[in-house]
C-alpha cells in the first residue's frame, strides 16, 4: 500500500475535466485508489465521486493505493499532478 | 445554496427530443436565456462549446454536466432538462444521455461552480433519485424532487459557498430617518472593501426597509459583522458572530478602520441574549448612557412618524370638507358633520391611535430586541388609555399622552431584559425555546400592565389637581389664565395637562358667556403653536434638525393650522428636554396674547379653518405667529448642530 499526500492548486479544484482525466487514467489499474479528503473515502476511480467530493482549490488531500499494480498507479498519478490535471 | 434557488422553473425542460448534441445544447442554453441567467446567448454557448470540446460532459449513467464560467453569465444558474429517448452526447461510456444539468456560473464566482456540480453529482449517484426526475411530470414535481433530495442529503441548513481563504464581512447601515446616510456608509463599506481586497456585503436598514438582506448561510460563513447604526437594528440573527458596533456617521468615514478593527481586533461575540449588556458594557466612551437613550427613543420616533402624518393628513382634510361643506360653526361636531368629512375624521383617528403604542413598542424593542416590542406596544396602548386597576369605571381614566407612551416603552424593554436574564437563572436551559413564545409575552404582558395601571391613576390624580387650580385662577388675571392655558396644551400633547387645559375650556362653552369663548381661544391658539414652532424651526434652522424632521416642515405646517398638535410629538420626544420647554413658551405667549386681545372662539376645535368666526381674527393670527416665532427660534437655538 502506497500513501501519498498532495496540495490542488488548480484554480477551479478538482472539477469535471481533472476529475475525469484522473478516473479515467486510474481506472486502466487493478489496484483501488482511494483518496482520503475532508474526512471521507472517495473512490478515485469514479467521477462521479470524485466530484462530488468537492475538493477545492488549496485542499489537502491523502490519497492511497493499494493492489498489485499500486507502484505504476502512484507513478501515473504523480505524473498527472505535475502537469497540474491539464488544467 | 440550494440546487433549487439556482434552478427556475423557467429553466426547466422536460421530455425533450433533440436529435443530436449540439441541438440538446442549443436548448439548454435557450432555457438559460429564457431565465434571464444569461446576458448574452452566442458568448455563453461559445464557453459551452469549448469546454465540450476538451472532453464531452457526460459522465456516465445518462447524466451530462455541461458548464461554462463565462463573462455572459449574469448570475449562478442551472437549466435542466430531460430526454426520455436519450440522445448522443458523446458519453465516455458511449452510451445515451438523458439527464442533462446546465451550470452557468459567473466570472468571478469563486467555487461556486464547483459547488454546485458536487451537490449535483452527490444526489445524482442515486439511481433512484434519477429514476424519479426522469418520470417527472412537471417543472414544480422536478424541483420538489430536488429539493426533497437536498435536504435528505445536506439538511434545511445551507452550506457555506465561500472558500475558506477569502474573508467575508457582513454588515448592516442603518439611521432614524433612513435616507441618505444608511446608503452613504453602505457604499463606503463596500468601496472601502473592494480596496482592502475584502468581500462585503451590506444590508441597508432604510426607509424602504431592509435592502440586501443578508442570510442565514451568509451569516454562518462570515469572519465578522459590522453594525454602523443610529437605531436598532434585528441583532438575534448575529449571535455567535465578532460584532462590532457603531454609529452610521464611522460607517461613512472611517469603513477602512471599521473592516481592519473587525478582521483583527478583539471585537466581542454577540449573543443574541445580552443585548443590553453588551450595548451597555460596549458603550464606553464612545456610546454613553445620552446615546443609548437617544437611539432607543429614535427608533421609536421614527417608526411613529407616518402614522402622525398619514393620520394628521387625514383629520385636517376632514376640517376642510366640513369647512367647504358650510359646517364650521357645527362646534363640537365639526370635522364630522359631513358624511365624507366624518369618514377622513374617522379613518385619521385610527391612526393616530397607533402613535403611541407604536412609539413604545419600537423604543422597547430597541432596548430588548423582539421579544421586547410586544410588550412596549402593550405598554403604550395602556397608557394611551389611561387604564388603571379599576375597569369598572373606564370614564374616569386619563390618557397618559405621549409622556406615558414613552415611560411605557422604556419600562417594557428594561422589563423584558430584566426577564431575560432572570429566565436565563430560574430556567432550565429545555425551556429555551418557549421563553420567546411563551414566557416573555405572558410575564412581560402581566409586568407592564401592573407598572402602568399603577401609573396611570396619578396621571389621573394630576389632571383633577389641574382642574381644581385651573377653577381657582378662573376668576384671577385672564392674560395669566391664558398663559397658564396655552403652556398647559404644550406640556405633553394629548397627556394630563393637555387634556385638563382643554377639557377646561370644552366644558366651560357649554356656559356660553365671552369669558368660555376667550378661553377657548387660548387653549386652542395654545395648541396650535408646537407644530409650527417645529415647522419654523425646520424652515429657518435647517442644520439643527434630522432630515427625518425637515422633511415633515409642511406636513406640520398644515397640522399645527389645524390645530392637530400631535405633529410636534416626534419632534418632543427625540428632544423633550429642549422641545417642550421652548413649546410651553410659545404656546404661553401666544395664549396670553390671544387673552389680551379678547380673541373669542365658539368651536372647540378647527384651527385656522374656524378663523373666520373667531373674534379679533387678526389679534387671534398675531398671537398663533408671535407665539410660534418665539418657541420656534427657542428650540433651534438650544439644539446643537446635527452631525449624524
Amino acid at each position: 500500500m502506497i500513501t501519498k499526500s498532495y496540495k490542488i492548486v488548480n484554480e477551479q479544484g478538482l472539477h469535471m475535466r481533472p476529475a475525469g482525466l484522473v478516473a479515467a487514467e486510474l481506472g486502466k489499474f487493478q489496484s483501488e485508489v482511494t483518496i482520503k479528503f475532508n474526512g471521507n473515502d472517495v473512490n478515485a476511480k469514479s467521477i462521479m465521486n470524485l466530484m462530488a467530493a468537492c475538493i477545492k482549490c488549496g485542499s489537502e488531500i491523502e490519497i492511497i493505493f493499494n493492489g498489485s499494480d499500486e507502484q505504476q498507479a502512484s507513478e501515473k498519478f504523480e505524473e498527472l499532478y505535475a502537469n497540474n490535471f491539464g488544467d | 445554496m440550494k440546487i433549487t434557488d439556482l434552478l427556475s422553473k423557467k429553466a426547466i425542460k422536460l421530455g425533450a427530443s433533440p436529435k443530436d448534441k449540439n441541438e440538446a445544447i442549443d436548448i439548454l442554453v435557450s432555457l438559460h436565456e429564457a431565465a434571464e441567467n444569461i446576458s448574452d446567448k452566442e458568448t455563453y454557448k461559445k464557453g459551452i462549446l469549448a469546454r465540450e470540446a476538451s472532453g464531452s460532459t457526460a459522465v456516465g449513467e445518462g447524466i451530462a454536466i455541461p458548464h461554462a464560467k463565462n463573462a455572459a453569465v449574469v448570475k449562478a444558474s442551472l437549466s435542466a432538462m430531460t430526454v426520455p429517448d436519450g440522445v448522443d452526447y458523446e458519453a465516455l461510456d458511449g452510451k445515451p444521455s438523458n439527464l442533462f444539468f446546465m451550470i452557468a456560473a459567473p466570472e468571478k464566482g469563486g467555487d461556486v461552480h464547483l459547488e454546485m456540480l458536487s451537490r449535483l453529482t452527490v444526489m445524482l449517484m442515486d439511481a433512484e433519485f434519477r429514476n424519479k426526475l426522469l418520470s417527472a411530470s412537471d417543472a414544480d414535481e422536478f424541483l420538489k424532487i430536488i429539493d426533497e433530495k437536498e435536504i435528505e442529503k445536506y439538511g434545511k441548513e445551507e452550506e457555506s459557498v465561500e472558500a475558506k481563504g477569502e474573508k467575508f464581512i457582513v454588515a448592516v447601515t442603518a439611521c432614524p430617518t433612513g435616507i441618505a446616510h444608511t446608503f452613504m456608509a453602505a457604499e463606503a463599506l463596500e468601496q472601502a472593501g473592494e480596496k482592502l481586497g475584502i468581500k462585503v456585503k451590506v444590508e441597508t436598514n432604510g426607509s424602504g426597509g431592509a435592502k440586501n438582506v443578508i442570510t442565514a448561510a451568509e451569516i454562518a460563513e462570515a469572519d465578522g459583522v459590522i453594525i454602523a447604526a443610529d437605531k436598532n437594528v434585528d441583532m438575534p440573527r448575529f449571535s455567535g458572530k465578532k460584532v462590532l458596533i457603531t454609529k452610521v456617521s464611522d460607517g461613512i468615514h472611517k469603513p477602512e478602520e471599521l473592516i481592519n478593527t473587525v478582521l483583527t481586533g478583539d471585537v466581542p461575540v454577540y449573543k443574541a441574549d445580552e443585548a443590553a449588556v453588551k450595548a451597555a458594557s460596549s458603550s464606553g466612551e464612545k456610546e454613553g448612557i445620552g446615546r443609548q437613550i437617544y437611539k432607543h427613543l429614535m427608533n421609536g420616533v421614527s417608526n411613529m412618524l407616518p402614522f402622525v402624518v398619514g393620520g394628521g393628513i387625514l383629520i385636517a382634510l376632514a376640517f376642510l370638507i366640513d369647512t367647504i361643506a358650510g359646517n364650521a360653526e357645527a362646534g363640537d361636531s365639526f370635522g364630522t358633520v359631513n358624511g365624507v368629512a366624518a369618514w377622513f375624521k374617522g379613518i385619521g383617528n385610527y391612526a393616530f391611535n397607533f402613535m403611541l403604542p407604536v412609539l413604545a413598542g419600537f423604543i422597547a424593542k430597541s432596548i430588548a430586541d423582539r421579544p421586547g416590542m410586544m410588550i412596549g406596544f402593550a405598554g403604550g396602548y395602556i397608557a394611551s388609555v389611561g387604564a388603571t386597576f379599576n375597569f369598572h369605571d373606564t370614564d374616569s381614566w386619563v390618557s397618559a399622552g405621549f409622556l406615558g407612551a414613552l415611560l411605557a416603552g422604556f419600562i417594557g424593554g428594561y422589563l423584558t431584559l430584566g426577564l431575560e436574564k432572570l429566565a436565563d437563572k430560574v430556567l432550565p436551559k429545555s425551556l429555551d425555546g418557549i421563553k420567546p413564545v411563551l414566557v416573555y409575552p405572558l410575564i412581560g404582558l402581566l409586568l407592564v400592565a401592573i407598572v402602568m395601571c399603577a401609573i396611570d391613576p396619578v396621571v389621573g390624580i394630576i389632571n383633577s389637581g389641574l382642574n381644581t387650580f385651573l377653577d381657582s385662577i378662573g376668576t384671577g388675571s385672564k392674560i395669566f389664565l391664558g398663559c397658564v392655558l396655552g403652556g398647559m396644551m404644550s406640556i405633553d400633547m394629548g397627556g394630563p395637562f393637555n387634556k385638563a387645559a382643554y377639557t377646561f375650556a370644552t366644558v366651560g362653552l357649554a356656559a356660553q358667556t365671552d369669558a368660555s369663548f376667550e378661553i377657548m381661544a387660548a387653549v386652542m391658539v395654545g395648541g396650535m403653536v408646537p407644530p409650527i414652532a417645529c415647522a419654523i424651526g425646520t424652515t429657518f434652522f435647517k442644520s439643527k434638525y434630522t432630515e427625518g424632521e425637515r422633511k415633515s416642515t409642511v406636513v406640520n405646517y398644515i397640522l399645527g393650522l389645524c390645530f392637530i398638535s400631535e405633529g410636534a410629538i416626534p419632534f418632543a420626544a427625540a428632544d423633550p428636554l429642549r422641545v417642550i420647554p421652548s413649546c410651553i413658551v410659545g404656546s404661553a405667549i401666544a395664549g396670553g396674547m390671544s387673552m389680551g386681545f379678547g380673541c373669542m372662539l365658539r368651536a372647540p376645535h378647527g384651527g385656522l379653518f374656524v378663523l373666520p368666526v373667531i373674534d379679533n381674527a387678526l389679534g387671534y393670527l398675531a398671537a398663533l405667529i408671535v407665539g410660534s416665532v418665539v418657541a420656534g427660534v427657542m428650540m433651534s437655538l438650544l439644539k446643537r448642530k446635527k452631525t449624524a
